[in-house]
């Protein structure tokens, strides 16, 4: 028997939207082709983001956050793992604040990180919604003086995943 | 001679096939609970994508690169050949040819779609106005399902003056098919079969080919993000066009800067002419005659997109 709202919830369409206010224009990147799983029994909630996903307004952006910036061939993913500090029963609906504290990767480089956001059950469907900076020293992003494209030294970043449960009876691999 | 370059040209893209990069993605962390093995289940890594930055410019010297244009940008191109260094013409009271301009380019390419660009320029030798079509059928991917990027190249010259026995006499036609490996993230190669055609031979000597074959190859190194070293090298297998008859093949060293948005191109080469065409068919200068120059690329990219609306669509 599986106990109610042990199972772990998954998300395979993350949205992460970055921002970086810069001197010619804003630069901003949209991704919606991260992953997340949320188990509320332990309240562990895991991310991985492909970096190669994030799409940008203008085609040299992209290639420069790429190539110059991310480096995405050597490190093609962006990732955080982390625990929900509070206790949320996913059983009932409601709006909780959450303040999760976990290892966050970018550019290969790993940060202990703890952040803040919310998290909405509604009906069984769970929405988690997280603003916060990442700041590209942390994570050895240089950021070049000739460049054209010039990025903020902090980069907004927002996420958003709507999560369904996984009946997994059967997925221990 | 010949031989020895194809040969080499083969034997790189064969030992490129093999030469796969590895990947250095290290594991996060010692957990390894359910909600990870679910996660790196969910997220297998995409090898299957294009390989982005063989080359940063759509030229290096004389070549053309495999990197196309993207959709709605446009590239304008100035591009200088000074006058000999090492003539008596050059030295040092013409700062080395500085005062002499040998050939001036000024054109624009605009990407129609991702791998589809339309070219327009000008040169000084011979007033050739040249149009061009460029298009990608293959990218080089990540995983090596495909190892190599291909892109075909067309160009139409004309020369709308001088005296020639009729219009078509004018023309001048170009057809190449360029291939591009990135071996590592800081050296790519290219080869480029070539088919040239001048409706009147160039130069206009009895005896010299109208229609031949060339092969270009040209090597880009990075020796920084925003730095590389390039060589390029072209040779006609025309039976006229040799070294007897005064002929030299071209070839060129550079320097390229990116700096987002601008690429900068400083380089020393004996063919005076910057159009494929006309350095593959007419070039007569030689180092060893201290025919040789300095000249320059600067090439900017205007993007159309707009972030105003692309905020909309996404």
């Amino acid at each position: 028997m599986h106990q109610a709202g042990q199972d772990n919830y998954v998300c395979k369409n993350v949205k992460v939207n970055l921002f970086s206010s810069a001197p010619i224009e804003d630069i901003e990147a949209n991704s919606t082709s991260g992953v997340s799983v949320y188990n509320p029994g332990t309240g562990e909630l895991d991310f991985s983001i492909p970096v190669r996903s994030f799409h940008f307004p203008k085609a040299l952006m992209e290639e420069h956050f790429n190539s110059d910036y991310i480096e995405s061939d050597k490190f093609p993913k962006a990732t955080f793992k982390g625990k929900i500090q509070e206790r949320i029963d996913v059983t009932k609906d409601g709006s909780y604040p959450i303040t999760v504290t976990g290892d966050f990767q970018v550019h290969g480089v790993t940060q202990p990180r703890t952040i803040t956001g919310n998290l909405k059950v509604s009906g069984g469907v769970v929405t988690m919604t997280s603003e916060f900076m990442v700041k590209c020293v942390d994570h050895h992003i240089e950021i070049p003086q000739i460049v054209f494209h010039h990025i903020a030294e902090s980069i907004r970043v927002r996420v958003s995943a709507t999560y369904t449960a996984l009946k997994n009876n059967n997925s221990s691999k | 001679m010949k031989r020895i370059i194809i040969a080499f040209t083969l034997l790189t893209l064969a030992v490129g096939l093999k030469a796969q990069q590895t990947d250095t993605t290290k594991k996060a962390g010692g957990k390894t609970s359910s909600t990870d093995s679910l996660l790196n289940a969910m997220s297998p890594e995409d090898k299957h994508q294009d390989v982005i930055g063989a080359f940063k410019a759509t030229r290096l010297i004389f070549s053309q690169t495999t990197t196309t244009v993207k959709r709605n940008n446009l590239n304008f191109l100035v591009i200088h050949r000074f006058g000999d260094m090492g003539t008596p013409t050059g030295g040092a009271r013409t700062l080395f040819g500085l005062d002499a301009i040998n050939d001036v380019y000024i054109g624009f390419e605009y990407g129609l779609s991702d791998n589809l660009n339309v070219d327009f320029g000008r040169n000084t030798i011979g007033q050739l106005i040249e149009i061009g079509l460029k298009y990608a059928v293959l990218h080089q991917k990540m995983d090596d399902s495909s190892p190599i990027a291909i892109t075909f190249l067309g160009e139409y010259g004309v020369r709308p003056y001088g005296s020639f026995s009729s219009y078509s006499a004018r023309n001048s036609y170009l057809g190449q098919a360029i291939i591009s490996r990135r071996f590592t993230s800081a050296l790519s190669l290219q080869v480029s079969p070539i088919y040239v055609y001048d409706n009147t031979a160039m130069p206009d000597v009895a005896g010299n080919d109208k229609g031949f074959f060339a092969l270009s190859g040209a090597l880009r190194y990075k020796v920084s993000k925003h730095m590389a070293l390039v060589v390029d090298y072209e040779h006609p297998f025309s039976s006229f066009r040799t070294g007897a008859n005064g002929f030299s093949d071209p070839l060129g060293f550079g320097i390229e800067v990116e700096t987002g948005g601008h690429v900068f191109t400083l380089n020393i080469s004996n063919a005076r002419a910057i159009s494929e065409i006309s350095s593959l068919s007419s070039t007569q200068a030689d180092y060893g005659r201290g025919q040789f120059r300095l000249g320059f690329t600067i090439s900017r990219m205007f993007d159309f997109n707009h972030h105003e609306q692309w905020k909309t669509n996404n």
